[in-house]
């Protein structure tokens, strides 16, 4: 009954959307307040309406409902409680509806959280983000219906929920990833606002800001989230696989992060209003397209979901609807947009928009790389392969400028910069990263050319924000007037956040450039009491237990690890089996630290009675999802300044006050 | 008008792209073109599976038109494929087994000759045996350069020893007439 | 019986027989180089059967085959080039994860590098076309009405 109820509150939700899209807009068009003022309740409604399918659908999963035939199909009596709740999420139809849940949200909070926003751009907004809605609610409603009945007949237990998503990793890779990518439809729908309404100064900049920073920092979450989970759970030590699926996350995160960059120039510097647009159209594109690589099986992968093309006919509809119309309506605006704010070659806008064209460019590799097999076959030309090769050269070559960039952009000023006055400065910059770069790298024993190049350039990010930081606190200091933490204080959040951002990308640098350079791995043949050693660890097989799990049974082998005689660490990793699906998994025994991870992974037992095991020392391994952290911290700051706090700001309703004839005539 | 033309070209990438896609969506990602097709067989010297004295090489296909069938008693789709390709040896196709063995590889069990060949013997007493004879491919060396994923596989080789089709997966009513039989026609009419 | 027959029974019979060593490497090389190569290649060459992965990482029969014949192929003295050209005249070009250059693919290389060319001669154009200032009063006009919405 509870499952009906969802199924008609999803209806109704899907009606919100429809009148979300129509009012507001229509007000917006003819001035009407009354219309325009419509938007909120629409679409506290539409996310009223959805939470309460949702909560519908899991009150299914917790109550065993297998006449509901995703139940049936994700979930199984003996699975334990808390993965029955993010089982809702385990398959296509149940993410779809938290895909949708999420997007709600966001929907909702631009409603409650825009009031210093001129009413008009709000409504402009919201009804976007209905229209986009009615797509996401008519797919689910009728491609992938979560509430579907396996009635009269249905199985006395489920299918079970895939064993890789039984893990803590999953319970919070989804949602975080569906922030990120439905966050970009907030980005999207005020850069369309701004283009339907002729409003093209660069206010829609600065209220967008927040929300893509924002959206990006889940992302940025997300996509770690989704490596780490890789790592320890699939059991091969590898953190990335140029996957189509990971590249389908990886590319609005390029995006993105080009776009947060240029929304702040043209917040304020007013210039590459165009480029701009693009970018917030882009990015909620790719995260669309990702979604139908993902859901429609036209690629090869190892997480994508059981395909039906029906579904992919109709994403691909959508998807030409959304991008198309909006890509159409840009050809037809943006010519208007023109740049008001002037600017030498050598100044930080351009060094920003710089690295936007390498971030575009990065993403370009990325899109042809997953999508060029596809092309490739259906020219007859036979398949191919596009892996971990092609993308590692493509992004060692990009890398390079764009790190030089990156150091050199947050120390220049805006508009003109004279290259006489940072020289020596970057030259200090220069000779610091390259020696503390080779000294590091020294410390390894056989150290690697890659390595080497890898941490000169993380250094490089390093010193060039401390130099930042201390070109801006220099003022203060000399004037004796603040100590040093004072005038630390005084800097802004969104400032703290740069710096964070730029910082945890040096971390994440790295660890990539130090892992891939000395990760040290052996696949043996061991029999219990053998001992092996591997960089001056020693890892003794002790035996092999079976355990008896929830839902699953499994071999256990138990590794001690000694260094210098000194056991470090206990390792078990266990090798399990899930009956209901007939899988076996893999839980690789890790101890992790922040300078090494060593990692253990029990094979099949071979028939003399010996295991087959892999074992790796993975050396700051960690510092790649660290880094990743702190850039999202560095995102979550930004949002925190006070300038971005709207709703305090307004204290009377705003009625009208969106036209603005002189921005109106600057443009024109 | 010059402008709006460069402000269109992120549309026209788009659209281009959809035909793509939309192609994409009606082809099996999994399917892919062998890189041996009207290559001779490759060269080999295998025994017998019921008589490990006697052995075979490319020869053996030479002067009559062969369904090569690559499958082991372990393959549960090669026992659903069995009865059609009985059925096709009825209809006076010429059928030989490639034995792909697992079950002799220290990685994945140990059997003795005897027991694997016992096994076979129930296997297609019960569901009908298609195979003129069955080539052992013990290590498995023929079928990696014959590019075999795994089991079933059928290639179809002609009267000079060329390979001349190349499936993967089973072969059944549907994927005989699609894909097997237009080749095979044209074959045995020469 | 000849004696052709009789070693290949032999081999049979051998392969069965093996006893495996404990603590030893799947795969042992008698050189660190091979042995970089091994993990290099098994990286780099794709597990026809599975659903993307490379033969590293899985283990599926087939993966395990091509791991063996690598092994096999380095320990003739293979280099890196004829162990892929190998592969590839079986299990065509989707074996190996570098993708082949031709008319076609070249654009996964072309395309970047021409986009990077023409944004940066872009960036350079646009600078050099900028707009007159617009005037100081303009400008604080603008900032006015910003100020006023917040």
């Amino acid at each position: 009954m509870l499952a009906e109820l969802g199924n008609f509150a999803l209806v109704l939700a899907l009606m919100m959307g429809i009148l979300l899209s129509i009012y507001p807009m229509w007000g917006a068009y003819k001035n009407h307040t009354k219309m325009m003022a419509m938007a909120k309740p629409l679409a506290i409604g539409m996310f009223v309406f959805t939470a309460f399918a949702y909560g519908c659908l899991t009150h299914g999963f917790i109550s065993d409902d297998f006449s509901l035939t995703y139940v049936a199909n994700t979930s199984n009596s003996t699975l334990p409680l808390y993965y029955k709740i993010t089982a809702v999420w385990g398959g296509h139809e149940g993410s779809f509806l938290l895909w949708v849940l999420i997007f709600s949200m966001w929907t909702v909070a631009v409603a409650l959280f825009s009031k210093a926003i001129p009413i008009k751009m709000v409504a402009r907004v919201l009804s976007i983000l209905g229209m986009v809605g009615i797509g996401f609610y008519l797919f689910m409603l009728l491609t992938s219906n979560p509430f579907d009945r396996l009635l009269p007949f249905f199985p006395i237990d489920g299918k079970d929920l895939n064993p890789l998503l039984q893990d803590f990793g999953m319970i919070i890779h989804p949602p975080m990833l569906y922030m990120g990518y439905v966050g970009f439809s907030v980005a999207f729908a005020f850069a369309l606002a701004a283009l339907i309404s002729g409003q093209l100064d660069s206010t829609w900049a600065r209220w967008s800001r927040p929300w893509t920073i924002a959206a990006w920092s889940f992302l940025t979450a997300g996509v770690a989230l989704g490596s780490w989970w890789a790592y320890y759970e699939l059991g091969w030590g590898g953190w990335w696989f140029w996957d189509p699926v990971e590249n389908a996350s990886f590319m609005p995160w390029l995006i993105g992060t080009a776009l947060i960059h240029s929304l702040a120039v043209t917040e304020k510097r007013k210039v590459f209003k165009s480029w701009t647009v693009l970018l917030a159209i882009s990015a909620f594109s790719l995260s669309l397209l990702g979604t139908f690589l993902v859901r429609s099986g036209v690629l090869v992968s190892v997480h994508s979901f059981a395909s039906d093309p029906s579904r992919g006919l109709f994403i691909l509809g959508l998807l030409v609807v959304i991008i198309g119309g909006s890509l159409g309506l840009y050809a037809y605006r943006a010519p208007q947009l023109k740049a008001t704010g002037r600017y030498q070659l050598f100044s930080r806008e351009v060094l920003l928009i710089g690295n936007n064209v390498f971030l575009t460019a990065a993403t370009l590799v990325v899109l042809l790389g997953t999508l060029l097999p596809l092309v490739h076959k259906e020219l007859g030309m036979g398949s191919i392969s596009i892996g971990a090769p092609f993308f590692n050269q493509m992004f060692t070559y990009l890398i390079m400028p764009f790190v030089l960039f990156m150091g050199i952009g947050p120390l220049t000023r805006w508009k003109s910069q004279s290259p006489q006055a940072l020289y020596k400065q970057l030259l200090l910059a220069f000779a610091l990263s390259i020696s503390a770069g080779i000294l590091v790298n020294a410390s390894f024993e056989q150290s690697s050319y890659m390595a080497a190049f890898g941490l000169v350039m993380s250094f490089w990010i390093i010193v060039a924000t401390i130099m930042e930081i201390q070109q801006r606190i220099q003022p203060q200091l000399v004037s004796g007037k603040l100590t040093i933490l004072q005038s630390l204080q005084k800097l802004t959040p969104s400032h703290w956040g740069m710096v964070f951002g730029h910082l945890g990308f040096a971390v994440t640098l790295i660890g990539i450039a130090l892992v891939s350079a000395y990760n040290v791995e052996r696949n043996l043949r061991m029999t219990i009491g053998d001992s092996v050693s591997l960089q001056g660890y020693e890892f003794v097989f002790k035996d092999v237990s079976n355990y008896t799990g929830p839902n699953y049974t499994a071999d256990v082998g138990h590794v001690d690890v000694y260094q210098n005689s000194k056991k470090v660490a206990q390792l078990s990793a266990e090798k399990r089996f899930y009956p209901v699906q007939r899988n076996v998994m893999t839980e690789a025994g890790i101890d992790s630290g922040l300078t090494r991870d060593l990692f253990v992974a029990l094979g099949e037992q071979l028939k003399n009675g010996d295991w087959s095991v892999r074992i790796y020392v993975k050396p700051f391994i960690n510092w790649i999802w660290l880094g990743a952290f702190i850039m999202a911290f560095g995102g979550v700051l930004s949002i925190s300044d006070r300038r971005y706090r709207m709703t305090k700001m307004a204290k009377k309703p705003q009625v009208d006050k969106t036209p603005s004839p002189v921005l109106k005539e600057q443009i024109s | 008008m010059k402008k709006i033309a460069v402000y269109l070209i992120p549309l026209a990438l788009f659209l281009g792209l959809i035909i793509f896609l939309y192609q994409g969506l009606f082809s099996n990602p999994r399917e892919h073109q062998s890189s041996l097709l009207d290559q001779p067989m490759p060269e080999f010297v295998l025994p017998d599976l019921m008589d490990i004295e006697k052995t075979y090489n490319q020869d053996v296909f030479l002067g009559e038109v062969t369904l090569l069938n690559v499958w082991g008693v372990w393959c549960i789709t090669c026992a659903i494929e069995l009865p059609y390709l009985k059925q096709l040896q009825g209809e006076g196709k010429h059928i030989v087994g490639l034995y792909f063995d697992q079950d002799m590889d220290p990685d994945f069990g140990i059997k003795t000759v005897a027991r694997v060949q016992q096994e076979v013997t129930d296997k297609l007493s019960q569901l009908g045996n298609p195979y003129a004879f069955n080539i052992f491919d013990v290590k498995r060396d023929l079928s990696l350069d014959l590019g075999v994923t795994g089991a079933p596989e059928t290639y179809l080789i002609d009267q000079q020893g060329k390979i001349r089709l190349h499936h993967i997966g089973d072969i059944n009513a549907r994927v005989w007439n699609k894909k097997f039989a237009p080749v095979y026609q044209e074959l045995t009419a020469q | 019986m000849s004696l052709f027959k009789r070693c290949l029974i032999m081999i049979v019979l051998g392969f069965l027989s093996i006893q495996v060593l404990s603590t030893e490497d799947k795969f042992h090389f008698d050189s660190a180089e091979k042995n970089a190569l091994f993990l290099e290649l098994t990286k780099e060459l794709r597990c026809p059967k599975c659903q993307n992965q490379n033969i590293a990482d899985s283990d599926a029969m087939i993966a395990v085959d091509l791991k063996r014949k690598v092994y096999e192929l380095l320990q003739q003295d293979y280099d890196k080039e004829q162990v892929i050209a190998f592969m590839k005249k079986r299990y065509g070009d989707f074996v190996y994860y570098q993708p082949p250059v031709n008319p076609m693919t070249i654009w996964l290389w072309l395309l970047p590098v021409l986009f990077i060319f023409i944004a940066l001669v872009g960036i350079i154009i646009s600078r050099k076309r900028q707009a007159p200032e617009i005037s100081q009063e303009q400008l604080d006009k603008a900032q006015a009405i910003l100020e006023r919405e917040q």
